[in-house]
């Protein structure tokens, strides 16, 4: 018995030794943490610091472009001091006046922009971004872009074409967007020949780039028959900002577009682009299509329709859909006073569709 | 061998199996946290959130804000909603039936008037007794309903079947957004060309002993209370690390309910909130998830790291309790609900890896830990501990340290809400008093949830909170 006991109690002091060993690494880890987290932020506080000076001079280098009113010919240099053409060897300070000079180009307009353009050029921050396209991390390379894109540098838009199919989805989207900056409507030849999509988030973008230019005629049909969907989504919208009446009989094919969301941003399309017979192509169209479709095309027909869509629209207010119903009371109410004539005459029993109509008379008077 | 030795040896084993899995999963999830985070850090520089600001093909967004007896701040907290930038939004603010004068201020305030307004039931709910407008133009996007009491998920129903657009974000009506969280929010359903979004969330940051004004927040401090504090630590382990790994994997189950947002047409084909369970965002997620995987739609549940959404947390251990409770019932009702998918390999990841994960170790954990000391004291009594593997289980405790010091770490890297090295040091601080202080009572509070799930205890618990208002003032005094 003693000697099970005594057993015992070594085996309790082994392990007292197994339990100091423990500790004693995840201390030892612990506090390695703690003075890793410790040093970094001392070096991050310096790198800060640093930082702070260098956007000191950048702004003063900035401001200087910015005001500068001496006749800006290629051979024009903007004065830049002796410390700033030694500092431009710092790869923390480079990076930070390039930042700069792209934040004021973005903002500003104009003889200001341009001088900002000359400045990066005569600093020859160009090279450093050409240098980093070859990067082989995917955000220096879209940086690089997005920086060769600022400041309007076409010259390198042969540079830049190929990363507009890159299989990185941010590389392809700054290069996809510096060569609308660099061509307007006509950089977006690139849709030619891209075999990844094109997000919404892209097409945003684009049609915010391409919204400050004057609008071009450029040729929008062959995209509307791309087999990539999200070329024939971003033509459709194209068609819609731009009014493209011309287009409506190619918008009505991809009615028939085997992928919904196609559909669906045809149907969308046709409440800005639209002829008298629009609207019965629509209806045609109806009772093929999901809920989420037929809603839109009542929708639209609010827009386009005539008083001669109301005997179909009042068929829906039979409908066992309610969202259906309000949706076809606002398109006759709207189709004029005798749609709305119409919606008054209609006696129900359904109270919830009372509801409806006094709504709609409602939203009309308001 | 002994039946006595058959039962310990089980145990021990079935014990070190677990933490050897517990273990692993939490360097998985460093590793994989690391890597999301890092990714959408070097995306989001790219970003000009002000472009999606103006555009007019921005996704139409609907906000939520249930509130119930909230008079004190509605006012202020509906401002703050109402100028958050974003131009295709409207705000539906619901007033869950409070017995207060909550209804009568916005009335007074926003210059409502009650519309004829046909409410389309997609999903059923309590009577709704009004919706109001106002009059004045400048608050056009808002709309407030009244209705009779129902619960949060209730409530959420009705704006839901109210609301004219295809996204929602809900919010619990008493955090501060910062200005540019609906435009973040909104990104990640734009960015997918293959996949559907179905739902996003965003991280949730401790606002106790932060300066709020006007319903916004002005300057960031750490909370100057232990438990906000420590609950700071846990918020950023748990935003930054687990559920960025999650996101990662694209098994998610979990966005908050105080601040999400979700694809509307997917919430209505899968029914809306369940008002049966207290853990109704949990649950909602998983059965938007299960009907994808169902329908075999390619689908996705993104997460932000960005700390957009700033709410009080309990600040005594009375409401914190009450919190933690229902957290765990919440959890064990949406497990039970969805049971179906456990290790079922028709829903994939979601039914491989994140249902059981969050059966063994969210729900299982605290049962495993107190059978665990259960067991140590009757070994003892017996005289079979086995020293060795009883050392090797505490360090468990090291490496949750580790753990959470690995996620201030993370902190600095990235986002570095707290600036001073001293805030640093309270950190690590409340890292290592954690398991002995906070950590039990997060267990107790766990098995009395279970306990009240299994007496079918199904209320909320009245969660009082100090406002942000009461400590501005004392902050500025």
């Amino acid at each position: 018995m003693l000697l099970i006991k005594l057993f015992m109690l070594s085996a309790f002091f082994i392990s007292l030794h197994t339990l100091g060993v423990i500790i004693l690494v995840f201390t030892n880890l612990m506090v390695c943490l703690l003075i890793f987290m410790l040093i970094y932020m001392y070096f991050r506080a310096k790198r800060e610091k640093n930082q702070t000076n260098y956007k000191l001079i950048s702004d003063l280098l900035v401001r200087k472009a910015v005001f500068y009113d001496g006749l800006m010919l290629p051979e024009t240099l903007i004065p830049v001091t002796k410390r700033v053409k030694k500092l431009i060897d710092n790869k923390d300070f480079r990076n930070r006046l390039t930042d700069e000079l792209v934040l004021a180009k973005k903002n500003i307009t104009g003889t200001s922009a341009e001088n900002i353009k000359h400045l990066y050029q005569q600093l020859n921050l160009e090279k450093y971004a050409l240098q980093l396209l070859k990067s082989r991390y995917w955000h220096i390379k879209a940086k690089a872009i997005q920086e060769l894109s600022l400041m309007e540098l076409k010259e390198y838009e042969f540079e830049l074409y190929p990363f507009a199919n890159n299989k990185n989805e941010l590389v392809r989207m700054e290069a996809q967007v510096a060569l609308v900056q660099f061509n307007g409507f006509e950089g977006l030849l690139f849709l030619d020949d891209i075999t990844y999509s094109v997000s919404e988030w892209q097409q945003i973008k684009l049609l915010q780039k391409l919204s400050n230019l004057p609008p071009l005629l450029i040729s929008v049909d062959k995209w509307l028959r791309s087999s990539n969907t999200s070329v024939v989504i971003f033509a459709l919208k194209l068609v819609r900002s731009y009014h493209r009446f011309e287009l409506h009989d190619a918008v009505l094919q991809c009615l028939d577009h085997p992928d919904p969301i196609v559909r669906l941003q045809a149907i969308n399309c046709f409440s800005e682009i639209y002829t008298d017979e629009t609207s019965i192509h629509l209806i045609s169209r109806f009772w093929r299509e999901g809920l989420k479709h037929q809603l839109a095309i009542i929708k639209a027909l609010q827009n386009i329709g005539s008083e001669n869509d109301n005997p179909f629209l009042l068929t829906l207010l039979h409908n066992d859909n309610y969202e259906m119903k309000l949706f076809a009371a606002r398109a006759i109410a709207r189709s004029g006073k005798k749609g709305l004539a119409s919606l008054n005459d209609y006696g129900t029993y359904d109270n919830k569709l009372n509801d409806i109509i006094i709504q709609v008379k409602g939203e009309l008077a308001a | 061998m002994n039946w006595q030795t058959i039962v310990f040896d089980g145990f021990t084993y079935i014990m070190v199996l677990y933490a050897f899995s517990l273990i692993s999963f939490y360097v998985c999830v460093g590793i994989f946290s690391v890597g999301e985070t890092r990714n959408y850090i070097r995306k989001n520089s790219f970003t000009d959130y002000r472009m999606l600001a103006s555009a007019t093909d921005a996704p139409s967004i609907t906000v939520l804000a249930p509130a119930h007896n909230e008079g004190l701040t509605i006012i202020e907290n509906v401002r703050s909603l109402l100028s958050l930038n974003y131009i295709n939004i409207e705000v539906i603010v619901i007033n869950d039936g409070s017995t207060d004068d909550s209804l009568e201020k916005l009335i007074k305030a926003y210059d409502l008037y009650k519309t004829d307004y046909f409410i389309n039931e997609q999903i059923p709910t309590q009577a709704v007794l009004g919706v109001y407008k106002s009059r004045n133009l400048v608050y056009r996007k808002l709309i407030v309903v009244d209705k009779v009491k129902g619960g949060k998920a209730d409530a959420l129903n009705v704006g839901i079947n109210i609301s004219h657009h295809d996204y929602l974000v809900t919010i619990d009506v008493d955090c501060v957004l910062e200005q540019d969280a609906i435009l973040k929010l909104a990104k990640p359903f734009l960015e997918q060309a293959d996949k559907r979004v179905i739902a996003a969330g965003g991280v949730l940051r401790i606002a106790n002993s932060c300066e709020v004004e006007g319903g916004r927040l002005v300057k960031i401090y750490l909370p100057e209370q232990f438990l906000p504090r420590i609950q700071t630590l846990e918020y950023i382990r748990a935003f930054l690390l687990s559920r960025m790994a999650w996101t990662r994997l694209n098994g998610l189950l979990l966005i908050s309910g105080a601040f999400g947002s979700f694809d509307k047409e997917i919430v209505i084909k899968c029914g809306g909130y369940n008002n049966k369970t207290v853990g109704e965002d949990m649950e909602l997620l998983v059965r938007m998830r299960r009907y994808m995987e169902e329908q075999k739609e390619p689908y996705k549940v993104s997460f932000i790291p960005d700390p957009l959404c700033w709410t009080e947390a309990p600040a005594t251990y009375k409401t914190l309790g009450i919190q933690r409770n229902r957290w765990t019932r919440g959890t064990i009702e949406t497990l039970q609900n969805h049971k179906k998918m456990f290790f079922n390999p028709k829903y994939h990841i979601l039914g491989l890896v994140s249902y059981p994960y969050w059966a063994f170790f969210e729900f299982g954990g605290p049962i495993i830990e107190t059978l665990g000391y259960f067991m140590f004291i009757v070994f003892c009594v017996v005289g079979m501990v086995n020293w060795s593997v009883f050392f090797i289980m505490m360090s468990i405790f090291s490496i949750g340290v580790l753990y959470s010091l690995f996620a201030i770490l993370m902190e600095i890297l990235t986002y570095n809400q707290y600036k001073q090295k001293r805030d640093l040091l309270r950190l690590a601080l409340v890292a290592i008093a954690e398991p002995f202080v906070f950590h039990p009572f997060v267990v107790f509070s766990a098995i009395k949830g279970n306990f009240d799930f299994l007496r079918k205890r199904h209320n909320w618990g009245n969660m009082t909170r100090q406002g942000f208002t009461h400590r501005r003032l004392k902050t500025k005094s």
